[in-house]
């Protein structure tokens, strides 16, 4: 964009008309122009969503193969017969009852407790000005930085020192103290909920917990929705915990489960499958109940 | 609740001479706004410090002994890091195989995400459907998803990967046991990512819609095209997403753990024989499944604690310089950010 020189600017001047007249013809042809534009975006986006979408269609055809049909080569798309047993056996020969049953209350657990506390939290940076505010909330930014995976060993060590290696407390008892993604996302939030009720509320002589409880919280249902979803994904998914602090078969979680299935007698692939869809089923319904949230739970994070 | 405790009869601003500790009415409103402040952020206060900052300082202590938690550490000085850095052929292999995934996989979840939004940004019937396609799947994470994608790249030729390679008559490849090749499981622990892209384009997609249309507008009036319009006017505005959503990927990528651990893994392998949990030769070995694996299974939390520090500082690191590097390039459009 320099002007260099006179010539320059010469050449210049004809460009412009030059790029004008296109601009006209640009315009008259614009529709043809745009419609072929859609189409090339329709074809990249079809091909790419075949390319995604084909793993979770052979999940699900897979998982109601026999074992015979499952090795074929080519790979055969429709199952023949439809193995249903597959499923049937995912709960009865693999315990997979039971490990639904720890992931679920493990999941609900997180939930009710990551969101209430992360809210409560969240509230004191938000509305309350005191002391060391700042440099409190850089320290949370801080700790999203951090990988758990670091400070798992001295955790262990911790924990076996209270003797709840093999229980669920290593897993429910951090969960209490909130989560720093969450917090982060509902202090933003809060903060950008107007004053006024707050004031009018304290004029009225409500606590600080029950303004809290009565007027922040009920505003805040779609973020609140998205942290909840967040915690239920990243608790239900969580192997990393269940693997360091869970031995027993009794206390396993669905990951675990997955990660012990096996049949020393038979190839088992096409149960593992089944198994495997029933763990991921789970995210994506969830997902199905809160995208609008999650959507504008995103742009709200970004604008930081 | 603290109720106040002034001894201010008068009410409002009363002069008070210094012979009795009765604070100012701004005091006490500061004071219990403090009070109620820090009441508030307490539980994360406290979670912070038991299940962060103490875990942080202990497994620094602990990475200058030899500890198998059967007896106490003891000190060992940094024979650790010394092991590490000069005697230890995995820990070298694994640097090299997080160098190569970290960045191939954040430059494919980047662009691939990128390309994305700016093809799911304009108005077209279909559009939510897609969108959609491509997000649910990033929000599969963990295990499951790991066995799925084992599955999928399995050998021979029922796999889907080499089925759908053997379309190109490209040979069916042993991704994750081939003895020959060992790199192979690296790339395919990269390829994975191909399916994950839709968190970026999340994000870029939300970058995108904060960008004015007059921008456009005026790029379009001055006859720009619209290669030019992306990197003259669509890029520099939507740079310090790009910076955000790097370093995030960045991070992440760092973190991979489940995947490796399963393509690594025997079937059923928890409970039962793991074999090698790196992987074949060593083949997918990442820094957190090599920190879980001297930690977990060779017992010798001491030098995994080391191994912990070295790749916290690595990750530090590495942000620090996307940061730095960043600075260069972002362009922030006249609003005052930070």
């Amino acid at each position: 964009m320099d002007i260099l020189g006179g010539q320059r600017d010469v050449s210049r001047a004809t460009q412009r008309t030059a790029q004008q007249t296109r601009a006209i013809d640009y315009r008259s042809r614009g529709k043809f122009y745009q419609r072929m534009s859609l189409l090339w975006t329709y074809v990249v986006l079809i091909i790419m969503s075949t390319v995604v979408l084909a793993p979770f269609l052979w999940l699900i055809t897979s998982s109601l193969k026999s074992e015979f049909q499952y090795y074929a080569i080519p790979i055969q798309w429709i199952p023949q017969p439809f193995t249903w047993s597959n499923y049937v056996e995912v709960f009865t020969q693999y315990n997979f009852f039971h490990y639904i049953f720890n992931s679920v209350w493990l999941a609900v657990y997180s939930v009710i407790a990551v969101t209430f506390v992360s809210a409560f939290v969240a509230y004191g940076f938000a509305r309350f000005r005191f002391p060391g505010r700042t440099a409190m909330f850089i320290l949370l930014l801080g700790t999203m930085m951090i990988p758990g995976q670091v400070l798992i060993i001295s955790l262990y060590t911790i924990f076996r020192n209270f003797g709840w290696i093999d229980t669920f407390l290593p897993i429910i008892v951090p969960k209490l103290f909130g989560d720093a993604f969450s917090i982060f996302l509902l202090r933003q939030f809060f903060m950008g909920l107007p004053r006024e009720l707050d004031e009018a509320a304290r004029i009225d002589g409500c606590s600080n917990f029950r303004i809290f409880w009565n007027i922040i919280l009920p505003q805040a249902k779609p973020v609140l929705i998205v942290v909840a979803v967040f915690a239920f994904l990243n608790s239900w998914s969580d192997a990393w915990g269940p693997l360091i602090y869970l031995s027993s078969d009794s206390n396993r979680t669905v990951p675990l489960g997955l990660l012990a299935f096996t049949n020393p007698y038979k190839a088992v692939d096409p149960q593992l499958m089944a198994a495997t869809l029933i763990a991921l089923v789970v995210p994506v319904v969830l997902y199905a109940f809160g995208q609008r949230y999650i959507d504008s739970g995103v742009a709200i994070a970004e604008a930081k | 609740m603290i109720t106040s405790s002034s001894r201010d009869k008068a009410g409002g601003l009363t002069l008070t001479p210094k012979t009795q500790k009765g604070p100012s009415f701004f005091t006490r409103l500061r004071r219990s706004q403090g009070f109620a402040g820090y009441l508030f952020i307490s539980p994360w206060l406290l979670g912070f410090l038991v299940f962060g900052l103490y875990p942080l300082l202990s497994t620094f202590y602990n990475s200058f002994t030899r500890y198998n938690l059967f007896s106490d550490p003891e000190w060992v000085g940094l024979k650790n890091y010394q092991g590490i850095f000069t005697k230890d052929p995995v820990f070298a292999t694994t640097s090299q195989h997080m160098l190569i995934y970290v960045i191939i996989s954040t430059i494919i979840s980047i662009c691939g995400g990128m390309v994305l939004a700016l093809l799911l940004n304009k108005k077209f019937p279909g559009n939510h459907i897609f969108r959609t396609i491509f997000y649910v799947p990033s929000l599969l994470v963990g295990v499951a998803i790991g066995l799925l994608f084992k599955q999928l790249f399995g050998s021979g030729e029922n796999g889907l990967a080499n089925e759908f390679l053997g379309l190109f008559h490209i040979g069916p490849f042993n991704w994750l046991g081939d003895s020959g090749r060992p790199y192979l499981a690296v790339i395919a622990l990269i390829l994975v990512n191909v399916w994950f892209m839709g968190g970026t384009m999340l994000i870029f997609l939300a970058g995108l819609k904060g960008i004015s249309a007059t921008y456009y507008e005026a790029a379009r009036i001055d006859g720009a095209g619209k290669w030019s319009t992306f990197w003259g006017v669509t890029l520099p505005l939507l740079s310090p997403v790009v910076v955000f959503n790097t370093i995030l990927t960045l991070i992440g990528h760092l973190k991979v753990f489940e995947t490796p651990l399963v393509f690594a893994a025997a079937q059923g392998a928890v409970g039962s024989n793991p074999g090698n949990p790196l992987g074949l030769h060593n083949g997918l070995s990442t820094y957190l499944l090599y920190i879980y694996v001297r930690g977990f299974v060779y017992n010798e939390f001491g030098y995994a604690s080391a191994l912990a520090v070295v790749f916290f500082g690595v990750t530090l690191a590495l942000t620090l310089v996307v940061l730095t590097a960043s600075k260069r390039f972002t362009y922030y459009a006249g609003e005052s950010d930070n």
